[in-house]
């Protein structure tokens, strides 16, 4: 549950950050057009947003909202350092981690 | 304000580049800092001691939450006294911006019985 | 006009800053490893055992403490929990009984969980040192304790006014640019740090003064209640004032039913029994519910007639600023029982941490781009090198030869606790020295070398001084005891990696001589 979010939050952040010039540019080459921008753009803000379910569902409101923001932190933190030395990995860690996490929380415990 | 090291650079905010132009800013010689800060430290640790005894006086719930309320808030308040102190256009401004509000709330508590 | 605005609150973001960075580092470094206080102070006295299933702790431990202390007015019992396997009593002493000095009135001891006999373990504070820096810096209490908090309002202020200055706030948040020279590379890793972690940078700051409100802000409770501080207390927490002794002996209540009783409504079991006059009449028991188990930290109690075991009260719901008032103290302190929660909490700490270190030489590094046509740095900018060094490098050094001096001190040495805490000075002040007389990019290196050793090798020193090493400790799941193995290797490991740098980037360096204050700044103009 926890990955899952995690896994969210980072596909969310990658989002956003594509959608700006000179990151696109870094991770994709060129720019982005507008509509492929106002995608991106809300494809990430829709992850952000689930990324805090999982952490409601596995620690309830009060502590669910707490580790969620430091879920955000961790994950925009990871995304940061990735662009300059592993961006391909950036890039490719975007759909691999939510599925692993969905993976993760779907597998028999 | 003309800032011509930052424009050239405009990924990085001014401070990383050019240096605060002391002549510039009229009051900003070292009595102004020192009287600044000492308006920002006491002054404003003043407006926000008043300010928490004004709201657990006033406030209408029970004394206990009344008390936890304003000696909580008191700090949001005694920052953003010291964000006016520096934000005023001359230290003058700064004090009589914190003498005001300090008087108000000064006023409140004395109504209010706490002051004996 | 605007311009001007942000100009002011640049300046005010540097000075605030600039400061207090160094206590404001300390504060921040030592009050993380407090997540580990009951880890570090188990990992301290390896002479106690991890619980063993064996009688009730808690019951054992009132039966001891029948023995100990049966005339005493107060007993306070800490069972172990999750995160330690400590069992302490504590007592209050009769009024008028002679007391060792220095122990206030009060008693202390630690029991071995299995048998409710008092343990010999060595003496340390464990945990508890760092965690008492943290907001009082080993200073006497009320002046610690105001230095820290004016810190603190100092890196509100820095905070907020850091915000206001930097502009490109959302255009850069995705920004970090390393080995771009210029203090750009120090500067996009300040920002990361601060506004990645921002949340938690607000909440830690402003909660800590709350957890100190009534000593900075007392004038409410002044004014309200008259300084009646007992009365406030007991508004607001909703737990009566201590009971009177009635003079009459009465057999105190078995404890078993109660501890089930509190199983029962909430879960799980007490983090403090306390017992108010045992043995007599009046006695009275009252549960504390363990603060890991709710974001709140306001007390949840059980209160039981001392005699007959009977419910007397349960503290009731808290009103909505109590309740807030909890709720920040309880994130302050961070005792959640997920462990993936803490370790959120600690990689924030480290980020608060790193943020205030990146901002100290940032500033060093901007300054020393300035003077470098001049030729020679001025006192300013000398001093906050070597106050840089001597703290960022030094106080990680410190803490992990504080580790080390808890093994290798002699076990009866006399006032042993002491002595570690008199080694961790010691090692913080070679380090300041090193940095007064050796500025310079391998004095860096070489500091941040030496505590990554004593990072990495403590597990062996653990190995070499005590049985509970992590052959033994991993596969028993004695969780204290291997993880403060490893997460201090671990942590040793990240300095080991900053030292390594470092030492290239001393290898690519024009060969200076190295007096007069060359920083970590020539390297990143270099």
């Amino acid at each position: 549950m926890a990955a899952l979010g995690f896994g969210l939050a980072y596909a969310g952040f990658l989002g956003l950050c594509l959608a700006m010039d000179r990151h696109h540019a870094e991770l994709l080459r060129g720019r982005p057009a507008a509509g492929r921008r106002w995608l991106l753009r809300g494809v990430g803000w829709l992850l952000l947003g689930l990324s805090l379910l999982p952490c409601l569902a596995l620690w309830g409101v009060g502590i669910g909202i707490v580790a969620w923001l430091g879920l955000l932190t961790v994950a925009a933190y990871s995304l940061v350092h990735l662009i300059p030395y592993a961006p391909r990995l950036a890039l490719w860690l975007g759909p691999l981690l939510p599925l692993a996490g969905l993976a993760l929380s779907l597998a028999p415990t | 304000m003309q800032d011509a090291p930052a424009l050239r650079h405009g990924w990085r905010p001014s401070w990383a580049v050019g240096r605060i132009d002391w002549r510039r800013m009229r009051s900003w010689h070292w009595p102004g800092v020192l009287s600044r800060s000492l308006a920002a430290v006491l002054g404003g640790y003043a407006v926000a001691a008043l300010a928490a005894t004004a709201l657990a006086l006033w406030l209408p719930t029970s004394r206990a939450e009344a008390v936890l309320t304003g000696t909580m808030l008191s700090f949001a308040l005694y920052a953003g006294a010291v964000l006016w102190v520096f934000a005023a256009a001359s230290a003058l401004r700064a004090w009589v911006g914190l003498l005001l509000p300090a008087a108000l709330l000064g006023a409140l508590v004395w109504l209010g019985g706490g002051a004996g | 006009m605007k311009q001007g605005f942000r100009q002011c609150m640049a300046w005010l973001h540097t000075w605030s800053g600039l400061l207090v960075g160094w206590i404001l580092f300390a504060v921040f470094l030592t009050g993380t490893a407090s997540y580990f206080r009951g880890e570090i102070s188990d990992w301290m006295r390896p002479e106690l055992h991890a619980p063993a299933a064996g009688g009730e702790p808690a019951i054992l431990a009132i039966e001891t403490l029948k023995r100990l202390a049966p005339d005493s007015p107060t007993w306070f019992v800490f069972p172990p929990g999750e995160r330690n396997s400590e069992l302490r009593v504590v007592w209050r002493n009769p009024p008028g009984k002679p007391t060792p000095p220095g122990s206030r009135g009060f008693g202390n001891m630690v029991l071995d969980p299995a048998t409710g006999e008092p343990v010999t373990a060595r003496e340390s504070y464990g945990g508890e040192f760092f965690y008492r820096f943290h907001f009082q810096l080993h200073m006497p209490p009320l002046w610690g304790r105001w230095v820290v908090g004016f810190c603190a309002m100092m890196m509100l202020v820095a905070i907020i006014s850091g915000v206001i200055t930097h502009r490109r706030i959302f255009a850069d948040f995705f920004t970090f640019r390393p080995g771009k020279g210029a203090g750009r590379s120090w500067l996009d890793a300040h920002n990361a740090l601060a506004v990645l972690a921002l949340p938690y940078h607000l909440m830690i700051t402003y909660t800590g003064l709350i957890t100190l409100m009534l000593m900075y802000m007392p004038w409410g409770v002044q004014a309200v209640y008259k300084g009646d501080r007992g009365g406030f207390q007991a508004e607001v927490f909703g737990v009566a004032p201590p009971v009177r002794r009635a003079n009459q002996p009465a057999p105190l209540a078995p404890v078993g039913p109660l501890l089930e009783e509190a199983m029962r409504r909430w879960g799980g079991p007490p983090g403090r029994i306390e017992v108010q006059q045992p043995g007599d009449a009046s006695a009275i028991i009252r549960l504390t519910r363990r603060d890991s188990e709710q974001i709140s930290s306001n007390p949840q109690t059980l209160t039981f007639d001392g005699v007959r075991g009977t419910l007397l009260g349960a503290s009731g719901e808290p009103g909505a600023a109590a309740a807030t008032r909890g709720v920040a103290y309880g994130l302050h302190l961070g005792r959640f029982a997920s462990p993936l929660v803490r370790a959120l909490f600690v990689l924030s700490g480290l980020a608060g941490t790193a943020m205030v270190a990146t901002g100290l030489v940032l500033w060093a590094a901007k300054q020393r781009h300035r003077h470098a046509r001049a030729g020679r740095a001025g006192f300013g900018l000398r001093l906050v090198e070597a106050l840089n060094l001597g703290t960022i490098a030094g106080l990680p050094t410190a803490m992990l030869g504080y580790f080390w001096a808890n093994r290798l001190l002699p076990l009866h040495l006399a006032d042993r606790a002491d002595w570690e805490v008199y080694c961790f000075f010691l090692l913080w002040g070679l380090a300041a020295l090193q940095a007064l007389f050796w500025p310079g990019l391998r004095s860096w290196a070489t500091q941040f070398a030496a505590a990554a050793l004593l990072g990495l090798l403590l597990p062996v020193l653990n190995l070499l001084t005590t049985h509970r090493h992590l052959g033994v400790s991993l596969p028993a799941g004695d969780w204290a005891m291997a993880g403060t193995d490893l997460l201090v290797a671990a942590f040793g490991l990240l300095l080991g990696l900053l030292s390594w740098r470092l030492f290239r980037r001393a290898g690519r360096a024009p060969v200076t001589r190295p007096v007069r204050g060359a920083g970590l700044a020539r390297a990143e103009g270099a």
